[in-house]
């Protein structure tokens, strides 16, 4: 096999794998602390990527500087989400929680539509044309750009969540809500911050994608933010290194799984393209962990 | 009283089964009113299938994947065969339900929304393997498939709404039998609780197949009424929001009754035909997401409560 092919396609999944991350990242955060599954992270991911196209187009200031304010108005709809949906249907079980997810997907998606109509839309990051080399293998700049960024963001997570009090006190109410709030932890306002904090690494990501030329339509966040679901329970839920693992093991496997049996029937003189089942390793993936863990890898505590 | 109540509801159903024979001689043979009655009675079905596994605790995402496999299985028997609509919709059915219990078979362990996550995946996976099996079902470009009734007998559409009421009454009867038989009791017990079902000696895993077995059964049956309705079949048949509406037509309506799905079904059918013919389509779509999120904050119990509801704000 052409090892330089197969670099590079390690360096996509690389890429793909960290938009997942952020994402499943967001989603057991919200998941720690409130117990809460929002389906609808992914409109999250789609509103984002279309306030990095419309600030972008409208200002044509350097993409990257957007992301500050984009994370903003991100964290300010993901308070305002918790607040007045998921706050109050809080305990009355969880289907409750699918079916209103199920509403905010189909408010924020049409929308969307309403609002900018249903095209895909991109931008051309001035770094665009740019590509770097590291060893044998060549990629655009904002691709390597992407994944340090994630990885910045990453560390600055981690340290926040151990080493800061409020992240402290984020942990202690996923452990353990009546316990945190005995201790005198205010547990609806960690609901509102984990969900403020989940959004905002949903925007990084919208962003992100936005930025490196990926395209946007009103229905693109359903199936990241599914996969995201998909990772964190392979990862098991509120494991956080568990989702990097998982995420960059997804965004790897669908671009290499494809590649591989293509290679494979090859052998057989068979000439076939597996990239229509690219969408669906995720699932195939996730299943066969049910299958044999129906709690997920780690998930031995999780609910 | 309780008999009384149950008497109201008997007569409440009775009465809506008039109303729908009466429609097409009350406002003649209107094509289009006649379309989208047809496409309700379908989607009654469905939502009243989708029901009857969530009955048992367990809220699928995907049950697009059944509607699809018994809509092509339907097609492709009735074209390679040259078998009758009426027959090869069986079979449609059947064959849903067969997958239905290989797909309940990893999902019977899972939790809810691991549930809901599974069951999604395997409708983003029978969509992919439809595709690819492009020499069988005409991959992204579809195929013609027979219609229920032929267009040239006149006045078809109407020969095809009342055998379509017929199909309706009858699956809606036999669900509510079995919601109503020990089957639906046991059901109800593992939603409830399933480690008190499973002490009471309810085997939890059979009637968890068996649930997923009935619905897939029924949502075969409305995915090949509606093709046959159409006439073609594509892989739309298998979008994210045929997984969704009838999630939306249970909630709206109520969770766990036989008249929920049904009165879910005509209301938002209703609401959204009126928005369209004002040319609201993407506002038609948030309005029923706003009242999805509403109801379930606010009328947990969805629209069949709110006469009781109303009563009980009277009262005080």
């Amino acid at each position: 096999m052409d090892t330089g092919v197969f670099l590079l396609i390690l360096a996509w999944g690389l890429y793909a794998g960290c938009i997942y991350i952020l994402l499943a990242i967001g989603l057991n955060l919200i998941f720690g602390v409130m117990k809460v599954v929002n389906f609808a992270h992914g409109e999250l991911l789609m509103i984002a990527a279309y306030a990095t196209f419309w600030v972008y187009t409208y200002s044509e200031i350097n993409p990257y500087l957007i992301i500050p304010v984009v994370v903003l108005l991100m964290a300010f709809l993901g308070v305002l989400i918790e607040r007045l949906c998921f706050r109050p249907i809080l305990g009355t079980g969880k289907l409750n929680e699918i079916f209103l997810s199920l509403g905010l997907i189909y408010v924020f998606q049409n929308l969307a539509a309403l609002l900018w109509s249903a095209d895909s839309r991109s931008i051309h990051s001035p770094y665009s044309g740019i590509s770097v080399s590291i060893g044998s293998i060549t990629l655009p700049l904002d691709y390597v750009a992407i994944i340090v960024i994630t990885f910045i963001i990453l560390i600055v997570f981690h340290v926040f969540m151990k080493r800061t009090t409020v992240g402290r006190a984020m942990r202690a109410a996923s452990q353990n809500r009546e316990a945190a709030s005995l201790m005198g932890i205010n547990v609806e306002r960690m609901d509102m911050l984990s969900f403020a904090l989940g959004s905002t690494l949903a925007a990084v990501a919208g962003s992100l994608w936005m930025i490196s030329g990926q395209m946007v339509n009103p229905y693109m966040g359903s199936i990241p933010a599914i996969k995201a679901f998909a990772v964190i329970i392979i990862g098991g839920l509120g494991s956080i290194p568990g989702a990097i693992v998982a995420g960059l093991t997804l965004g790897i496997a669908e671009n290499i799984v494809p590649f591989l049996m293509q290679s494979f029937v090859a052998v057989f003189g068979v000439e076939m393209s597996f990239t229509a089942w690219k969408d669906t390793i995720a699932f195939f993936i996730l299943i066969i962990v049910l299958v044999i863990r129906p709690t997920g890898i780690f998930g031995e505590k999780g609910e | 009283m309780k008999s009384d109540r149950q008497n109201i509801k008997t007569w409440i159903g009775l009465l809506s089964l008039v109303v729908a024979l009466l429609i097409p001689l009350i406002f003649g043979i209107n094509h289009y009113l006649l379309t989208v009655l047809i496409i309700m009675l379908v989607f009654i079905i469905y939502s009243s299938a989708w029901n009857l596994l969530a009955l048992s605790g367990q809220g699928s995402l995907g049950h697009a994947a059944f509607f699809g496999i018994g809509g092509y299985t339907s097609a492709i028997i009735a074209r390679s065969l040259g078998l009758h609509p009426l027959v090869t919709i069986l079979a449609g059915g059947l064959f849903a339900a067969f997958i239905g219990v290989l797909i309940g078979l990893t999902c019977v362990r899972l939790r809810e929304w691991f549930l809901g996550m599974v069951t999604f995946g395997f409708a983003i996976i029978v969509h992919t393997i439809t595709t690819e099996l492009s020499w069988l079902t005409g991959g992204w470009d579809g195929i013609p498939v027979k219609k229920l009734i032929p267009v040239t007998i006149p006045n078809y559409i109407l020969y095809e709404y009342y055998v379509m009421l017929l199909i309706t009454v009858v699956a809606i009867v036999i669900i509510y039998l079995i919601t109503k038989s020990r089957v639906g009791l046991a059901l109800e017990a593992i939603r409830e609780n399933e480690l008190e079902a499973k002490l009471m000696g309810i085997n939890i895993i059979k009637y968890k197949l068996l649930a997923f077995a009935i619905s897939a059964f029924f949502t075969g049956i409305a995915g090949a009424l509606e093709i046959h309705h159409f006439g073609y079949i594509t892989p739309e048949v298998y979008g994210i929001d045929i997984s969704f509406w009838p999630i939306i037509y249970s909630i709206s309506g109520g969770l766990f009754t036989i008249g929920g799905p049904i009165l879910g079904t005509v209301v938002i059918t209703f609401v959204w035909e009126v928005l369209r013919s004002f040319g609201l389509v993407y506002e038609g779509v948030v309005l029923i997401g706003l009242v999805l999120i509403l109801i379930v904050i606010f009328l947990p119990k969805g629209l069949v409560s709110l006469p009781e509801k109303i009563k009980a704000r009277l009262r005080l």
